[in-house]
C-alpha cells in the first residue's frame, strides 16, 4: 500500500531537501516524486510507502505539515494500491 | 502565521553592514548573552560586536557554546543564542543543536559561511551547514541579501519559541556580513499567538477521566515548556490523580508531593512504573512516549486508554494511539480541564502504599561514598535555589532518582539526546541565566572530560558554578550494561588512568578538593556550597556501583531488576 501526498512548498534554501529528508528519515520509501513550478511556490507530489507496518502516513502528513515553508497539503492522503 | 508590523526606524539612516544589522537585530530581540567562538568566516560579526550591548561569552569549544546556550534558554525561559564560524566551527555546534532539538529548547544558532560566490566550490572551511543540520533544526535560513537580516532574525526567534520550541540556524555568508545596506533598520514584530483551548476535546477528556478507575498523569517536559506548572499542580491537586514524570518533567510536581510516584521508565521508580502498567487511563501531558520512558512499547500501559495533551499535533498517535487528543497550549488546556470529583481513593491508596513500600534507602553498607545519598543531601542542603546541571550517565540517573526538585528549572539534563559533555557548559549557561541560583554541575569522569576545557570559561568570567564530579574511574553505565547483558565482558570502559582532576581544576584556576570517604561528605558539600567562586568537588566512588532499579533494554516496564 502506498500513499500520495500533495504538498505546496516554497523555494527557500533547502526546502526540497528538508521535505524529502523528513519522509525518508521517518521510515518511508519514496516510490514517486514530481515537482511542478507554480511561481513563488512549487507543488510536490510524493508517493510514499512505510518501511514497516508501524509507519503511519497520517502521522507523516502531520510531520510534513509542521515544516516551515509548507503552505498547503491538499490531498490529505490518497490511498492507492502499490504495484 | 501572525501579522507583522514594521517598527519605525529611530536610528540614523546611514548605510550599515550586514554584520552590524545582525548585531542590532539581536539587540532588538532582547538578547543579552550569547555564546560563541570566532573564526575567519564570522569575523565581520565579531568586529561589529564591539560596542554593542550584547554580552559575548567566549567558550573554548563551539560545542560548549551550543550546550551553554541551550541551558541558558532552559533556565531563563528566553531564546538561547550561540555563534560560530564556518566549517569546523559550525560542525562543532551540531551535537548541541541536536540536543536542543530532542528536548525542544528554543535556540538561535548563527554560523558564518564563506562568501556566496565560493559556496559549493569546496572553499576553505566551507561546509554545507544548512544541509548538515536539516534533520536537527526546526528551521534554517541562508541569508542571501543583507537587507533581509532583520526579518530573518525576527522570524528565527519567532520560530524557535513558537508552539513546540526548537533550535533554528541562520547561515550568514561572509560577503553578506560585509555588504552595506542603505535601508534603515526595521525589525518585524510578531505578536505571540494566543492559543485557545479545544473545549470539545477537553469535554471528551473529562468524560474519559471520570470513567476511569485507575487513572495516572504521565507528565512530560512539555508542561514546563508551556509554562503550565501552576496549572498542572492545580489540576493534580483538585483531581488527586496519581502522577508520574519523565526525566525532563522532574520538578514540575515537587519531589515528595502526595500522589507523586516519581520518574517512569528504565531507571524510574517501581511505584511509577507499576502504576502505569495497571492504569486504565493515562492522561499524557506534553510527553512523547520515548522508549526510555515506556520500555517495550507494545507492553506499555497495556490496559490504558490514552488522553493525550500536546501542542504538537505530530506527536498524537505517533507511537501510541490516542483515544482523545487535546491539541493546543497546555496552559490553557489544563486550566480548562475539570472532570469534577473522582471516586479513585482506593487507587490512590494502592499507589501510595506501593510508593512507601519501595521508597529508596540510603543505608548502604561500608564507609565509601554512596552517591545517591550524597546527591540527595546536596539537593536538600542547596534548597529551593538548587539547580542541577547534569551530564550523562549513572550520576545523571542518580540525580534524577534522588535529588529533591521543587521546580522544573532545577533539573537540567540532556534527556532526548543523552549527550555526554553537557554538564559543565550547561552549568555555566544556567548560572549566567540565573546568577542567584545555586547551580551545581553533576558530572561523571567520562562526560566531564568531553568538555573539560570550559573550566577556563568559568575562570575567565568568574562564573560561580559548583561542580560535583562523581568519579568511578569508568564509563559506569556502559560498564553496568556489560556486566548485566554482555557477560561481564568489559570492553573499553576502564578510565582508571584518569588525570588528577583536583590538580587539573587547580591548573585552570578553579578551587578543587577531594571527597573519598563517607564521613567527609557533609563537610565537603558545605565547603562546595560556601566556596566564594567556582569550585569542584572530586568525589571518588566505587566503580562497581550500579543504578537500580533497572528495566532491561527492550523489556517491559513491568520487568524491573533490583540490585543485590
Amino acid at each position: 500500500m502506498s500513499d500520495t501526498i500533495h504538498i505546496q512548498i516554497d523555494r527557500a534554501d533547502g526546502s526540497l531537501q528538508r521535505l524529502i529528508g523528513l519522509v525518508e528519515r521517518r521510515g518511508f520509501h519514496i516510490d514517486g516524486l514530481s515537482l511542478t513550478d507554480e511561481g513563488v511556490m512549487r507543488r510536490a507530489a510524493i508517493t510514499v510507502r512505510g518501511r514497516d507496518d508501524s509507519r503511519c502516513a497520517e502521522v507523516l502528513r502531520r510531520q510534513i505539515d509542521r515544516l516551515i515553508g509548507v503552505s498547503r497539503i491538499d490531498a490529505v492522503v490518497m490511498q492507492s494500491e502499490a504495484a | 502565521m501572525t501579522a507583522a508590523a514594521l517598527k519605525q526606524p529611530d536610528a540614523a539612516t546611514a548605510p550599515q553592514t550586514g554584520a552590524r544589522l545582525l548585531v542590532s537585530s539581536l539587540e532588538a530581540m532582547g538578547v543579552d548573552v550569547l555564546f560563541g567562538y570566532p573564526g575567519g568566516a564570522i569575523m565581520p560579526v565579531y568586529d561589529a560586536l564591539t560596542g554593542s550591548s550584547l554580552r559575548h561569552i567566549l567558550v573554548r569549544h563551539e560545542q560548549g557554546a551550543a550546550f551553554a546556550a541551550d541551558a541558558y534558554a532552559r533556565s531563563s525561559g528566553k531564546v538561547g543564542v550561540c555563534m560560530a564560524t564556518s566549517g569546523p566551527g559550525a560542525t562543532n555546534l551540531i551535537t548541541g543543536i541536536a540536543n536542543a532539538m530532542m528536548d525542544s529548547v528554543p535556540m538561535v544558532c548563527i554560523t558564518g559561511n564563506v562568501a556566496t560566490g565560493l559556496m559549493g566550490t569546496d572553499s576553505f572551511q566551507e561546509i554545507d551547514i544548512l544541509g548538515c543540520t536539516l534533520p536537527i533544526v526546526k528551521h534554517s535560513w541562508i541569508v542571501r541579501d543583507a537587507a533581509d537580516i532583520p526579518s530573518v532574525v525576527a522570524e528565527a526567534f519567532r520560530v524557535a519559541k513558537e508552539g513546540r520550541p526548537g533550535p533554528v540556524l541562520i547561515d550568514l555568508p561572509k560577503d553578506i556580513q560585509f555588504a552595506e545596506v542603505a535601508q534603515p533598520f526595521a525589525a518585524p514584530i510578531f505578536n505571540d499567538p494566543v492559543e485557545a483551548a479545544d473545549h470539545a476535546a477537553i469535554r471528551e477528556a473529562e468524560a474519559a477521566i471520570r470513567a476511569a478507575e485507575r487513572p495516572v498523569l504521565y507528565v512530560g517536559g512539555g508542561v514546563k515548556i508551556a509554562g503550565a506548572v501552576d496549572e498542572l499542580r492545580a489540576f493534580f491537586g483538585r483531581t488527586g490523580i496519581p502522577a508520574v514524570a519523565t526525566l525532563n518533567a522532574l520538578g514540575t510536581i515537587p519531589t515528595g508531593a502526595h500522589g507523586f510516584l516519581g520518574m517512569i521508565g528504565m531507571h524510574g521508580t517501581r511505584a511509577a512504573n507499576e502504576a502505569v502498567q495497571e492504569a486504565d487511563l493515562l492522561v499524557v501531558l506534553g510527553a512523547r512516549f520515548d522508549d526510555r520512558a515506556t520500555g517495550k512499547l507494545a507492553e506499555f500501559a497495556p490496559h490504558a486508554r490514552i488522553v493525550h495533551y500536546d501542542i504538537d499535533p505530530a506527536e498524537i498517535s505517533k507511537l501510541r494511539e490516542a483515544t482523545v487528543a487535546v491539541v493546543g497550549d497546555l496552559k490553557a488546556s489544563l486550566a480548562a480541564t475539570d472532570p469534577g470529583p473522582l471516586a479513585i481513593d482506593p487507587w490512590i491508596m494502592r499507589c501510595m502504599a506501593r510508593a512507601q513500600r519501595h521508597a529508596a534507602r540510603y543505608d548502604a553498607p561500608g564507609d565509601g561514598v554512596y552517591a545517591p545519598a550524597l546527591l540527595k543531601e546536596l539537593s536538600e542542603r542547596a534548597g529551593d535555589d538548587f539547580v542541577a546541571a547534569c551530564d550523562v550517565g549513572q550520576h545523571q540517573m542518580w540525580a534524577a532518582q534522588h535529588c529533591r526538585f521543587s521546580r522544573p528549572e532545577a533539573h537540567l539534563t540532556s534527556g532526548g539526546l543523552g549527550a555526554m559533555g553537557f554538564g559543565l557548559p550547561a552549568g555555566l549557561g544556567a548560572k549566567l541565566a540565573r546568577p542567584d541560583a545555586q547551580v551545581v554541575t553533576i558530572a561523571g569522569d567520562g562526560g566531564f572530560m568531553m568538555n573539560i576545557q570550559e573550566l577556563a570559561t568559568l575562570r575567565r568570567y568568574g562564573i560561580n558554578l559548583k561542580i560535583v564530579l562523581l568519579d568511578n574511574a569508568s564509563l559506569g553505565l556502559v560498564r553496568q550494561w556489560q556486566s548485566l547483558f554482555f557477560n561481564e565482558n568489559y570492553s573499553e570502559v576502564d578510565l582508571s588512568d584518569n588525570p588528577d582532576f583536583v590538580a587539573v581544576a587547580q591548573a585552570f584556576g578553579v578551587e578543587a578538593f577531594r571527597i573519598s570517604r563517607r564521613e567527609e561528605v557533609s563537610a565537603g558539600i558545605q565547603r562546595l556550597l560556601d566556596a566564594p567562586g567556582p569550585c569542584l568537588a572530586h568525589v571518588v566512588i566505587d566503580p562497581r556501583e550500579n543504578v537500580w532499579p533497572l528495566v532491561p533494554p527492550g523489556k517491559s516496564n513491568a520487568e524491573m531488576m533490583e540490585g543485590a
